[in-house]
């Protein structure tokens, strides 16, 4: 697992590659804190490059979406695999995090 | 070490300010009392069981009533810790009391059980107690520091076997069958089986995210919560419901844990469910083929507060089997890094029908360790099977 970020107008772009699974989630949890600056305005975590990501990834999701929520920036995911997308879809978690098919559908969202 | 700590007596103080539960006790455990398995000592109130304890170390553990004059049992479990640390209390509760039980589990309690009081299952649970606390005692024992990191997790693994049932009743119309492969570090998957009124039985499959100890700890309290919720709730949607709710408070870790709750009811055949943001359950038709419960689009519980958990019935036929697994199943992973998936679970079963319940949890686990062969796996491999005989 790695993460790559760029910004463009107070939006950060990240993308994960790989598996998050609970042998590097807490690595993967304190990368996207990194890439994410107070003055932003959304994060845009792009999933078109990971193969997996287990109930300890999706922790650290959920506590991505409740942090940003409270300091008002905007999040969502988008370009997941089938197979992660299913994981969002049975989990529920797809009712409280916005998920989008690409990129440009995921940056149109946040006002990008 | 099993055959000494088998000789050893275990002591046990009943704390209740009610006089007739002491003969009752004496006279439902006599068996175990005479051949010298279990002796009770007894106490009328908080204050004086803190002095039992104090005074007397060999006692093993706390059985204690809530409502007492002088000092309650929900102060007891406050105050336990000062004067005997490694002591597990199991609290006597009113038939759904969930806000006192809850209290008690959030202040150390082991387990409880309800009034009035079934002295199999209290068997069943004192027992599981003790092999809790002798445990607790072996793993605290160890002072090397890599020996106490591997503990750690042993601590996890004990704490999830612990709170797993492993005899499953038998009855006429339908069979129960669930089992557990903990994966090398530890997961948090578990399976309960919760009688409730008028022959009617309660199933739950869960999957706790992440692993380890703070997993483990997670899933002691959403189990304890479901029985509770479980018992009082009219129906399954309400249960997780407010199990969800409890989850909720203080979640700043966003610990969630993914469930199916289900109510089987023998005299109709109808299963009534709820889904917690798990996958659905397998329904095997005695032909073979096999159909997915609809699920009822929940989400994992300790997400969201307030969300509104619905349920779904669903008319099992005879020989119908219900098969309610994890996800450690259909994402084992073979030496190609292939997910076993969905399909291969059909398979199994399409080309050769379960006999029993039995049968069909074992053919999970078996495909699950074929497939993956000597590939370590990362998650716990769970399955709880339901199959209508009648």
């Amino acid at each position: 697992m790695a993460i790559s970020a760029e910004r463009a107008d107070g939006t950060v772009i990240a993308k994960a590659d790989g598996r998050i699974d609970s042998s590097n989630s807490r690595e993967f949890h304190s990368e996207l804190e990194a890439v994410v600056t107070d003055s932003d305005a959304a994060l845009v975590l792009d999933f078109e490059d990971l193969a997996y990501i287990s109930s300890a990834g999706m922790r650290v999701i959920l506590l991505t979406a409740k942090s940003l929520q409270k300091s008002g920036m905007k999040f969502v995911l988008c370009s997941m695999n089938d197979s992660i997308r299913e994981v969002f879809k049975i989990s529920g978690f797809d009712k409280i995090i916005d998920i989008h098919n690409s990129q440009v559908e995921a940056l149109a969202a946040v006002g990008a | 070490m099993t055959t000494t700590e088998s000789q050893h007596k275990h002591k046990i103080l009943v704390v209740d300010d009610e006089p007739d539960l002491e003969p009752l006790m004496l006279q439902r455990m006599r068996r175990y009392i005479r051949t010298g398995v279990y002796e009770f000592v007894f106490a009328r109130n908080g204050i004086e069981a803190l002095e039992a304890l104090d005074m007397d170390e060999s006692i093993d553990m706390v059985l204690s009533d809530i409502n007492m004059p002088k000092m309650d049992g929900l102060t007891l479990l406050e105050r336990i810790p000062d004067v005997a640390p490694d002591i597990r209390a199991v609290i006597i509760s009113a038939y759904g009391d969930m806000k006192n039980i809850r209290i008690a589990m959030n202040r150390g309690a082991f387990d409880f059980v309800t009034k009035p009081v079934d002295f199999d299952d209290l068997k069943f649970t004192i027992d599981r107690t003790l092999t809790h606390i002798r445990e607790w005692k072996e793993a605290l024992s160890a002072r090397d520091k890599l020996v106490v990191l591997q503990n750690e997790l042993n601590v996890a693994s004990m704490m999830q076997q612990s709170i797993l049932p492993n005899k499953f009743a038998r009855n006429d119309n339908y069979k129960l069958f669930g089992t557990m492969q903990p994966a090398r570090n530890v997961g948090g998957d578990f399976f309960d089986v919760i009688g409730l009124s008028d022959g009617r039985v309660g199933l739950a499959i869960a999957d706790v995210s992440g692993k380890g100890v703070p997993a483990a700890l997670f899933m002691m309290s959403s189990r304890t919560l479901l029985k509770g919720a479980a018992m009082r709730a009219n129906g399954p949607g309400e249960a997780l419901s407010e199990v969800n709710d409890v989850l909720n408070e203080d979640n700043d870790a966003c610990m969630f844990v993914t469930m199916i709750y289900a109510v089987y009811d023998p005299d109709t055949g109808e299963l009534t469910y709820a889904d917690g943001g798990h996958d659905p359950p397998l329904v095997v038709h005695a032909d073979g083929s096999t159909t997915q419960l609809p699920v009822t689009e929940g989400l994992a519980l300790g997400v969201l507060p307030g969300f509104d958990y619905l349920q779904h019935s669903h008319k099992l036929a005879p020989g119908d089997t219900v098969v309610l697994y994890t996800d450690g199943v259909t994402e084992a992973i073979n030496t190609e890094e292939e997910q076993l998936g969905l399909e291969r679970l059909r398979e199994a079963f399409e080309q050769n029908p379960p006999q029993d319940a039995e049968d069909a949890g074992h053919r999970v686990i078996d495909l699950v360790n074929d497939f993956a062969g000597d590939v370590p796996q990362f998650d716990d491999t769970t399955c709880l099977v339901l199959r209508r005989e009648h």
